[in-house]
């Protein structure tokens, strides 16, 4: 594999000089490399022609996984593989072990790191729905200092984001509280694919739901019409899940692409939603099978 | 029952502890040193574009560009069966993707870099990008010259038109026979393009030396083919089949994508302008895709009359393939099937059209299955139907119809022997047909299916096979064939043949990868032949070896040669118990008689095999009056199918396929090639699924988006049944088994989700989307989209077989 774009390799060792490489003018601009698994793939093809690359992987306050103020805390280097193995993440946040352990393939996921996935924010982002639930926080440090951007306001557009230019994530927070929820994902196959959609559902104790769709428009979008309908209601019955699934096909904005057609995003979704809400009902309770599985092709509506 | 001692068991892969250890070494491995070249070409970004004018000043002035090729330099036609393909080409590039230069650097980097420096001023052309733009009336020609063109004799273009070759075969009355049929059921069937996806993707590495010799490492299947092709391609820079040698290490997967030539000839073109100097080429995944062959799409017609028993009386079956820009091997693939389009049943009265055709297109050629995977999807689709609509069992009714030994085909010759009969039975047994099931979980089904298969080798009358093979001091041997080691088993399956003649273990049996210059000739790795054509010329090469063994050493000890046999590695007497002389003690250095003197000397032997009775000579209207094929490998296949009723899912519960390979010379490998074949040919039925923008540009040239199945995706269980009616003129009774595991998955999957959810898909692939979109009523076409997936515009059953313009 040969790479035509000529670009700087530089490796940071701290933040601030990180920071400062990223400031640093340079023809065809800077820009930060944790995993490379979407960077290297879009030097190659020519989608991508920076003229330094800025190495933050060796930066450890960008490392980790730890409670930190009553919060689950990771470090933007953190892999997927990390996420998928890490009992913090899946005692606290389980709904993301479920998305990254879908995310890519076993050799991707481990150097791909959530934060460059948010970063890159594709319309099929597999923690973008997950991170949208839990209401996560974006850590963003810039040469004038940090601060936190919630999800729901990190991702604009297909590959667009809320980070400031010259800006960096730190690390992504997601807040403590009890609850249950399931994260399913319409694939070609079973092997290694980017999501034709995907549906994360978020339930507490009192039957507060957050639900969230990748891959149905230029964003992962959370579910508003979907969420209301369920407020309050700690186990739907057979005839809201029906109507929650129906009011989610109307609410998702998919378009027609070779990987599906809008149709059967639609559908999809409904039928998605429609196996992960009762997974998510028994999960609340204890019961049901543990975080990581193949929610759609486990499950039943 | 048998007597063989070796053929029949599992022999331990010769090749395996080289490629599980990395010890094997594939043409991007070979060290050349840091004098090797590198080769990036500059591609056509229009399907169809009047080259203006190719400026390349200003690549060859980036740093470490040592020369910039273009058609200028080679202005020269190739091709197999028929000569239009362009090493460059020349007035007009033909498809997105065409090289129309090539960058030579001292790094791949500087040749990309370069690459993207050379300006191409192009004037487009109105395209033709599907079958129905390329035979409509006043159609834009994509060959001008097709007429001048250099063929086979049994290709017949149609000079002026977008008609690359029409194969017609006419057997009996169609026309009495539908007036005479109980039944008659017409549609329409389509089954896309789809790609190879080797793991290695093409390569080659070439040094014209400086005495002039051209030297090819090539991932190739066809060494042999190559350098003839070459040979006549490069003919004006000098050089002949003497001057020319091909070196094929180890291959990582073929599939037919590897057969012929393809872009092996621009590394040999770039190895001349660089002499003394090797120069190496090697595809991206992308240009794998764009720029090899691709396997052809088709729209078939089938009208089917039937007696109500199920009895097929006739069959009128209409193919247009889409063979993009170059037909040189595609077209063969389209004889083959207007030859074959019958499948594995005995019917009287037939009419087949085969019509390969032109667009601006990747170029087509051969891959796994040969064109039979396509028609059987139509064919074995269309046959459950009309079993259904008549009320008769699917499977009586293939039983009914099957094609049995002696049988007249379609094209006048007899049927081989092959029992289709019994491998139903035991398919039908296997996989509980008639036994309706019930799925686990209320939202899903399950379906079973049963189809058939048959196929033959699609080579030249004169496609032949040799082997050489000698001994080494040490009793071990040297068995050098051409035929390719494309993972199917061929150099483990030459050696035991080798090995059951002469009692020399598979393991002192040393079988290499092929080189021209020191290996005998083989025509092609294709068409599942190799083990019954190059095994026929290692049991010759064996049997020769045997011979001189025998003949030393009733000479040497004044031995009766009847009295003489081998066993373990031998020369044993009937007559004398205690006689036993090793090989190893004589085979080179002869046996000392009590004067002193010699007797014998290096033992050696070769073969060779040419199918002698076969010729491709029909009469081009009817097809009646050759022998083109040399025999059909016959076989069925059936699954149990677990069908998600929401989203569509398909679940591959159980296959069971049985294949009559005549003689099972290796079990391991048939079942290899069984799980193999049915894994591929549930790729194409399922997941497989390539795009094209509507100028012609392939959306999914990547693994991303052009799905291949993972281990996940394999079905749950996979039941090999190997069935062994001799075929007589195969070595030790082996006929070929390769491509056609693969030919039964496309219908199989469309019958068994027509079985499970009473929905029927006849537009391939059959993607869960499509099983979906069905169930809830709502049509693919209207949903899918303007990119391409298809050869054709509008919907498969709107689609005019009219040949319009072309007539």
């Amino acid at each position: 594999m040969s790479i035509a774009c000529e670009f700087d390799y530089a490796k940071a060792v701290s933040l601030k000089d990180a920071l400062r490489l990223l400031a640093r003018r340079v023809s065809g601009g800077a820009v930060p490399l944790a995993g490379g698994t979407d960077l290297v793939a879009w030097l190659r093809d020519g989608t991508a022609a920076p003229g330094r690359l800025v190495d933050i992987k060796g930066i450890k306050a960008l490392c980790g996984i730890r409670l930190k103020a009553g919060q689950l805390w990771m470090g933007a280097n953190t892999p997927f593989a990390d996420i998928v193995e890490s009992p913090l993440v899946r005692k606290h946040a389980p709904i993301l072990v479920e998305a990254a352990g879908m995310a890519a393939s076993v050799g991707v996921r481990n150097r791909a790191t959530i934060a460059g996935n948010i970063c890159s924010a594709v319309p099929c982002c597999d923690s973008g729905p997950a991170l949208l639930v839990y209401g996560a926080r974006i850590h963003v440090a810039t040469s004038r200092g940090t601060k936190t951007i919630p999800a729901k306001r990190w991702f604009i557009g297909p590959r667009q984001t809320a980070l400031p230019k010259g800006g960096i994530v730190t690390g992504i927070s997601i807040p403590i509280a009890k609850h249950a929820g399931a994260f399913a994902k319409l694939k070609r196959y079973r092997g290694e694919d980017l999501a034709q959609a995907s549906v994360a559902v978020r339930v507490d104790p009192s039957g507060n739901w957050q639900v969230a769709y990748g891959s149905v428009a230029p964003t992962p979008i959370r579910g508003p019409q979907v969420e209301r309908v369920l407020k309050g209601v700690k186990k739907p019955d057979a005839a809201l899940v029906k109507k929650a699934a129906a009011l989610a096909e109307t609410e998702v904005a998919p378009i027609t692409d070779i990987r599906s057609s809008a149709v059967y995003r639609r559908m999809m979704v409904g039928v998605m939603l429609s196996r992960a809400i009762p997974l998510a009902v028994r999960r609340v309770s204890g019961r049901g099978p543990a975080y990581g599985i193949n929610v759609l092709e486990e499950e039943a509506s | 029952m048998s007597k063989n001692k070796v053929v029949g068991k599992s022999a331990v892969r010769v090749d395996g502890l080289d490629k599980v250890t990395g010890a094997a070494r594939y043409v991007d491995d070979l060290d050349f040193g840091p004098g090797l070249l590198h080769a990036v070409v500059v591609t056509s970004p229009h399907a169809h574009a009047r080259i203006v004018k190719i400026d390349t000043a200003a690549a060859e002035k980036m740093p470490g560009v040592v020369r910039v090729v273009t058609g200028k330099q080679c202005p020269y036609k190739f091709g197999l069966y028929m000569q239009d393909r362009f090493i460059f080409p020349q007035d007009r590039v033909r498809f997105v993707g065409e090289q129309v230069a090539a960058v030579i650097a001292e790094s791949p980097e500087a040749a990309l870099r370069a690459a993207k420096c050379v300006e191409v001023d192009y004037a487009p052309l109105p395209a033709v990008l599907s079958l129905d733009d390329a035979l409509k009336k006043n159609a834009v020609v994509i060959h001008p010259d097709l007429g001048n063109y250099e063929r086979v004799p049994w290709f017949f273009p149609r000079a002026g038109t977008n008609i690359a070759h029409w194969r017609k075969t006419r057997k009996g009355n169609v026309d009495q026979a539908f007036d005479e049929a109980d039944y008659i059921l017409e549609d329409t069937y389509t089954v896309p393009r789809y790609a190879h996806c080797p793991l290695e993707t093409h390569a080659v590495t070439g040094l014209f030396d400086l005495a002039g010799r051209l030297t090819l490492w090539a991932s190739s299947q066809s060494p042999y083919a190559q350098r003839g092709v070459m040979a006549v391609a490069l003919k004006p820079f000098g050089l002949s089949h003497q001057d020319i040698r091909i070196i094929t290490p180890y291959v990582g997967g073929g599939f037919g994508g590897k057969a012929g030539v393809s872009m092996e000839i621009i590394g040999a073109v770039l190895a001349i302008a660089m002499k003394g100097r090797p120069v190496k080429l090697h595809w991206t995944r992308e240009q794998e895709f764009m720029n090899t062959s691709q396997r052809q799409g088709v729209v078939a017609r089938i009208k089917m009359g039937v007696k109500k028993n199920g009895k097929i009386v006739a069959l009128d079956h209409t193919l247009h393939w889409d063979a993009g820009a170059s037909a040189e091997y595609g077209a063969n693939v389209v004889n083959a099937v207007g030859l074959s389009a019958t499948g594995p049943y005995s019917i009287p009265n037939v009419k087949i059209d085969s019509v390969c055709v032109y667009t601006n297109m990747p170029p087509c050629g051969a891959y796994r299955g040969f064109g039979y995977s396509e028609f059987h999807f139509g064919l074995e689709s269309h046959i459950t139907r009309i079993a259904q609509a008549l009320g008769i069992d699917p499977v009586k009714m293939r039983t009914l119809n099957a094609i049995r030994e002696g049988d007249t085909l379609a094209y006048g010759a007899k049927m081989n022997p092959g029992d289709l009969c019994k491998a139903i039975d035991r398919v039908a047994k296997e996989i509980g047909w008639g036994k309706k099931e019930k799925a686990a979980k209320a939202h899903k089904a399950i379906g079973k299916s049963l189809a058939c298969f048959w196929k033959a080798p699609a080579m030249p009358p004169n496609a032949s096979s040799a082997a050489y093979l000698k001994f080494n001091e040490d009793g071990s041997m040297n068995l050098a064939v051409s035929g390719m080691e494309i993972g199917q088993g061929f150099l483990t399956v030459m050696a035991q043949v080798a090995s059951e003649v002469l009692s020399v273990p598979v393991n002192k049996i040393r079988v290499e990868t092929p080189d021209t210059d020191r290996n005998a000739y083989e025509w092609q790795t294709v068409g599942s032949h190799v083990t019954w054509s190059c095994g026929n010329a290692v049991r010759s090469a064996a049997e020769e070896v045997k011979t001189k063994l025998i003949a030393t050493v009733a000479r040497a000890k004044k031995m009766k040669v009847a009295d003489l046999y081998l066993a373990a590695e031998c020369v044993k007497s009937r007559k004398d118990a205690a006689f036993a002389l090793p090989f190893r003690d004589f085979v080179i250095d002869g046996i000392m008689r009590p004067d002193g003197r010699y007797v014998g000397g290096p033992i050696h032997g070769t073969g060779m095999f040419m199918p002698e009775f076969t010729s491709a000579l029909g009469d081009p209207e009817t097809s009646q009056g050759g022998h083109p094929n040399v025999h059909y490998t016959v076989g069925a296949a059936g699954l149990v199918l677990e069908v998600d009723k929401e989203t569509g899912k398909l679940t591959v519960l159980k296959v069971a396929l049985a294949v009559d390979v005549g003689q099972v010379i290796n079990p391991d490998l048939v079942k290899g090639q069984v799980v193999g074949g049915i894994l591929q040919g549930l790729a194409t039925a399922m997941y497989e699924d390539i795009r094209f923008a509507a100028d012609g540009r392939l959306l999914n040239p990547n693994f991303t988006d052009y799905k291949i199945p993972t281990t996940l995706d394999c079905p749950l269980e996979i039941v090999p049944i190997m069935l062994e009616t001799p075929q007589p003129d195969g070595p030790f009774g082996a006929r070929g088994v390769g491509e056609h595991t693969m030919i039964a998955a496309a219908p199989n999957i469309a019958d068994a989700i027509a079985d499970a959810v009473d929905v029927r898909l006849k537009t391939m692939p059959l993607t869960a989307e499509k099983v979906a979109l069905a169930m809830r009523g709502i049509e693919y076409e209207d949903v899918k989209g303007d990119n391409l997936g298809f050869c054709f515009r509008g919907r498969p059953c709107d689609y005019c077989f009219d040949v319009g313009g072309a007539s």
